[in-house]
């Protein structure tokens, strides 16, 4: 199963985390909602917003509907879904950031050596 | 190890952010060179939800919110959030330090989501009240 706090994979026998050692047992909460503890799991709806308003390309849209799910699969306690939503957030998120990023890149090397090759003349 | 790796990438963002927003702040993205055309916008002629937000950004830093909110008035409305977000998970992830974050329920996630799809098609509308959205 998979750490509702790292989210690293372990196997479903052992008790504790070997990643970070905290308890892989239910949650108490889930009896008293009133104490339930809300586990880490990051839903990247900052970056996705981020990536969506400046990376010029559509793919931050797909990194919100990913924080969406997360967030749903939160609330309804299915962690182990939590955790495969909030990765393909954090997938998304990324891939909006580079393909943002690089031709800006690309353009500014392009500027660099044009500015260079020109003052060359 | 981890400190010294975590000190290293916060001493990167931090040198990055600071020559991103002298960049912005000193040269008009609308009529300077300097920033890069938008790929999307190039190849397909619409405007995509991020369109006029570095315009946008470089009003603000001179502070005209009016002008920035004409350009791309769904940024102006995120950024707020967006820096709070931003600045709440580098405490966090930098120095430790915990500050308080609303979690915010699918459903208003999803609303977004609509949002800025509406916003997106709207954006591109040439008709009178659609045109306003337009950067």
């Amino acid at each position: 199963m998979y750490c509702p706090f790292c989210g690293q994979q372990n196997t479903a026998a052992t008790g504790r985390c070997a990643h970070c050692g905290q308890s892989l047992q239910p949650y108490a909460g889930a009896q008293s909602p009133t104490y339930q503890r809300r586990p880490d799991i990051p839903t990247y709806l900052v970056q996705a917003i981020l990536v969506t308003m400046f990376c010029c390309q559509p793919f931050g849209i797909v990194a919100i509907v990913y924080a969406a799910l997360t967030t749903s699969k939160i609330s309804s306690g299915d962690y182990a879904a939590a955790m495969e939503c909030s990765r393909n957030a954090e997938k998304w998120c990324w891939l909006a950031f580079w393909l943002g990023l690089i031709p800006m890149l690309l353009y500014a090397i392009f500027i660099g050596v044009g500015i260079a090759s020109g003052s060359m003349h | 190890m981890r400190q010294g790796k975590r000190l290293l990438q916060f001493i990167a963002l931090a040198i990055t952010a600071v020559i991103v927003v002298i960049l912005l702040f000193t040269y008009n993205p609308a009529s300077s060179g300097v920033f890069p055309p938008c790929p999307f916008h190039k190849l397909t002629g619409l405007y995509c939800p991020g369109c006029g937000s570095l315009r946008a950004l470089h009003q603000i830093f001179h502070g005209q919110i009016a002008a920035a909110f004409g350009l791309n008035c769904l940024m102006v409305l995120s950024l707020p959030f967006i820096a709070y977000g931003l600045l709440a998970q580098s405490l966090r992830y930098f120095f430790n330090i915990k500050i308080p974050t609303v979690f915010i329920p699918a459903r208003w996630i999803w609303a977004l989501f609509i949002l800025i799809i509406a916003y997106t098609i709207a954006r591109n509308i040439p008709l009178s009240p659609f045109t306003w959205l337009a950067p």
